[in-house]
């Protein structure tokens, strides 16, 4: 079996801020990393290998440094690492990046069939959640979204069973090969890297394909062929600014006006008196 | 300005506005621009030949570039192929069915969808996909449709994201809506994706803001990226429908209108020539799902700031006289005090309780985000620069430990 995991290079968007005096990013010490359920989705690959024996490709697609997320995943156990790397992927969106990945993947199947695509549900930059499933319409592949376990492969039958997140509870699906699981972070805790695994991961090659390379048309690659742009950004402006009181003048005052101000809108007073309506 | 050597004003990028887009790096004709290792878009002054179409399509204003001195690169402008001269109109909301019933996100969606219509002078359609779906499609026109087109078959009894893509595509084939908006659940995540690349066109997921631009009547979607610390607004110029998903209890639930009239079509479905998938089980969290935390009409919510097991029974106290429960931010659930169900913040649930009261929570902006439909906020915290206060309507600055038992007796007092 043939195993493809996409991973996208994210900087660590916890530290990404707006300056709210000149409305510029701050990017001080802002760092680039794996995006985190993309590992959890590598991790689940080579558990799978571990079990069922398989070939692990990882695939990015990103600007030359990001060969810094497959030189992790080879370190954990990749067996081979593509980067997708072009000037004319960049400003890609999702639809731009689902049709840049999965023209890939046709290409990695040319030399040995894929059989299953993972992904992590979504990344932590854009929180889209749309490349797994664009990659999976794109390519007719079998789509199970939200996957919290894999339950077994059959080889010879060509079907997997998934235990997946749905709305108000858990759903156990059944499906033919080949698929694409998109996961979540409780599927599965990434493993470290060994130190001579790690040491090996600085040496071992990483394939870099261009647009040519995968035979990608130019129109529907990068900003070229993505439907949305950008206009503007800006912080997030949640604002109401009501009184406050300090309870250090008195805590029973403080709390009295507080309920006062609260209170002086009859529909709350009332819904909190005879019972909220929903 | 500066010049390079051959006496060409070149663009420059101010690199603490660029937000590392790429835009310009795919818009440069002569592939002067790449991403360096700061992560911020840099010219090659060499290499820029001074055409200005960074500058233009630079959506931050972060390219420096002198207009006068453009200088004019022969490049045939590709004619747009097929350019859409297919008319696409009217607002479609597709309604999600639980149960027989339309999601309250549909019903969210169709009021807003209903204020763009006006705008644009066009009909709300409501899109229905399911099994014996026909009370969804009236209950679909009291909540503001103009039109609902329903395919109704056997096959689309449970969803299946083949089946229902594949349906949902092939009716906005059809109907040609030109905004498309989906409920940002886990089935309509899963949903919007697979329709998208269907159809090619954009998709923006999980807005919070969507406005008709009145110079051109595109729709603006505004999200939060960068997991909730930056909010983007973004566009879709030419694919049509333009697509967007917005997450529940983003947008007021409209009120129902027993009087509406609308006209209702039923559509064929050509199941997908596919092998499909079969759900052998489904498991509903049951408890869990009770004490989900967006259904209780007040929550009172700990943050780092009330982060001890001792104080969690004079919050649920609390809680229980406001008719409500206790929910709490990001860093409460990675101390393990509760579990990751009552989080509330961006990376957990979106609410609008009628009331919340944060107790110790500071205001993490992905945590303010997720709290902007709330009723009456109240803010407890001992840090009054706190940006929590920013967003309440009464705050109070003090130990939670000796204001919170006061709010009790006094609540308690006003409810004798």
């Amino acid at each position: 079996m043939h195993f493809a995991v996409c991973i996208k290079q994210v900087p660590d968007t916890a530290e990404v801020k707006i300056d709210p005096e000149t409305n510029t990013l701050v990017r001080a010490g802002v760092e680039s990393m794996a995006n985190p359920y993309d590992i959890t989705a590598l991790e689940e690959a080579l558990r799978l290998k571990e079990k069922y024996g398989a070939k692990v490709t990882v695939l990015s697609m990103g600007p030359p440094q990001a060969d810094s997320v497959l030189r992790q995943a080879l370190s954990m156990g990749a067996d081979d690492a593509v980067l997708l790397s072009d000037r004319a992927f960049a400003g890609a969106d999702t639809l731009a990046t689902s049709y840049t990945l999965s023209k890939a993947i046709e290409t990695l199947g040319r030399v040995e069939p894929v059989d299953l695509v993972l992904c992590g549900k979504q990344a932590i930059d854009g929180d889209t959640a749309q490349t797994g499933p664009g990659i999976a319409a794109r390519l007719a592949l079998t789509q199970f979204t939200y996957v919290i376990e894999v339950q077994w492969i059959d080889l010879h039958k060509r079907r997997l069973q998934v235990r997946r997140k749905v709305e108000g509870g858990f759903e156990v699906i059944l499906g033919p090969l080949p698929a694409l699981l998109s996961v979540e972070l409780e599927l599965a805790t990434p493993r470290r890297a060994s130190l001579p695994m790690l040491i090996n991961s600085f040496r071992a090659p990483v394939t870099v394909w261009n647009a040519e390379t995968i035979g990608a048309s130019a129109a529907l690659v990068g900003i070229k062929g993505s439907p949305t742009w950008v206009k503007a950004i800006a912080s997030p402006q949640v604002h109401r600014a009501g009184p406050r009181w300090d309870a250090a003048q008195g805590v029973r005052p403080a709390v009295t006006a507080a309920l006062d101000t609260l209170f002086s809108d009859e529909d709350f007073a009332a819904g909190f008196l005879k019972g909220w309506k929903v | 300005m500066a010049k390079n050597t051959r006496g060409i004003e070149v663009a420059e990028i101010i690199a603490d506005k660029c937000i590392a887009c790429q835009i310009c790096i795919g818009e440069c004709p002569v592939g002067a621009i790449e991403l360096n290792a700061e992560g911020v878009a840099q010219v090659d002054p060499e290499v820029c030949v001074g055409c200005g179409k960074c500058f233009d399509s630079c959506p931050v204003n972060a390219v420096r570039f002198e207009k006068k001195k453009r200088r004019k690169i022969s490049e045939p402008k590709p004619a747009e192929p097929g350019a859409k001269t297919v008319v696409h109109r009217g607002v479609a909301v597709f309604i999600e069915t639980v149960e027989g019933r339309g999601a309250p996100v549909s019903w969210e969606l169709t009021g807003k969808a209903r204020e763009l219509a006006k705008q644009l002078d066009a009909k709300v359609l409501g899109l229905v996909l399911g099994s014996e779906v026909g009370g969804v499609a009236e209950e679909a026109i009291r909540y503001g449709c103009d039109e609902v087109h329903v395919v109704d078959h056997p096959l689309l009894a449970r969803y299946l994201s083949a089946t229902f893509g594949k349906a949902l595509s092939d009716l906005c084939a059809q109907v040609r809506p030109e905004i498309l908006l989906i409920g940002a659940t886990a089935l309509g995540r899963d949903l919007a994706g697979v329709v998208a690349t269907r159809l090619e066109t954009g998709l923006t997921a999980d807005c919070t803001g969507l406005y008709i631009e009145k110079e051109t009547g595109l729709l603006l979607m505004t999200r939060p990226t960068f997991g909730g610390n930056i909010m983007a607004t973004i566009f879709c110029q030419k694919q049509r429908p333009q697509m967007s998903s917005v997450r529940p209890r983003v947008f007021p639930m409209p009120a129902q209108e027993p009087q509406r009239k609308g006209i209702v079509t039923g559509h064929q479905f050509e199941p997908p020539a596919v092998e499909l998938p079969e759900i052998v089980e489904f498991i509903p969290t049951g408890a869990e799902a009770a004490a989900d935390i967006v259904h209780y009409p007040a929550l009172v919510v700990a943050g780092r700031g009330a982060c001890d097991h001792a104080s969690l029974s004079l919050l649920e106290e609390l809680a229980e006289l406001v008719g409500g429960v206790v929910a709490c931010s990001r860093p409460v659930v990675q101390a393990g005090l509760l579990p990751y169900e009552r989080q509330v913040g961006q990376t957990g649930r979106t609410v609008a309780p009628r009331l919340y009261i944060g107790v110790g929570v500071s205001g993490a902006v992905q945590h303010l985000v997720a709290i902007q439909g709330a009723g009456k906020i109240v803010a407890i915290n001992s840090d009054p620069n706190a940006p929590i206060f920013r967003v309440a309507d009464a705050g109070i600055v003090g130990n939670y430990q000796e204001v919170v038992p006061e709010l009790i007796a006094q609540l308690r007092q006003r409810k004798s």
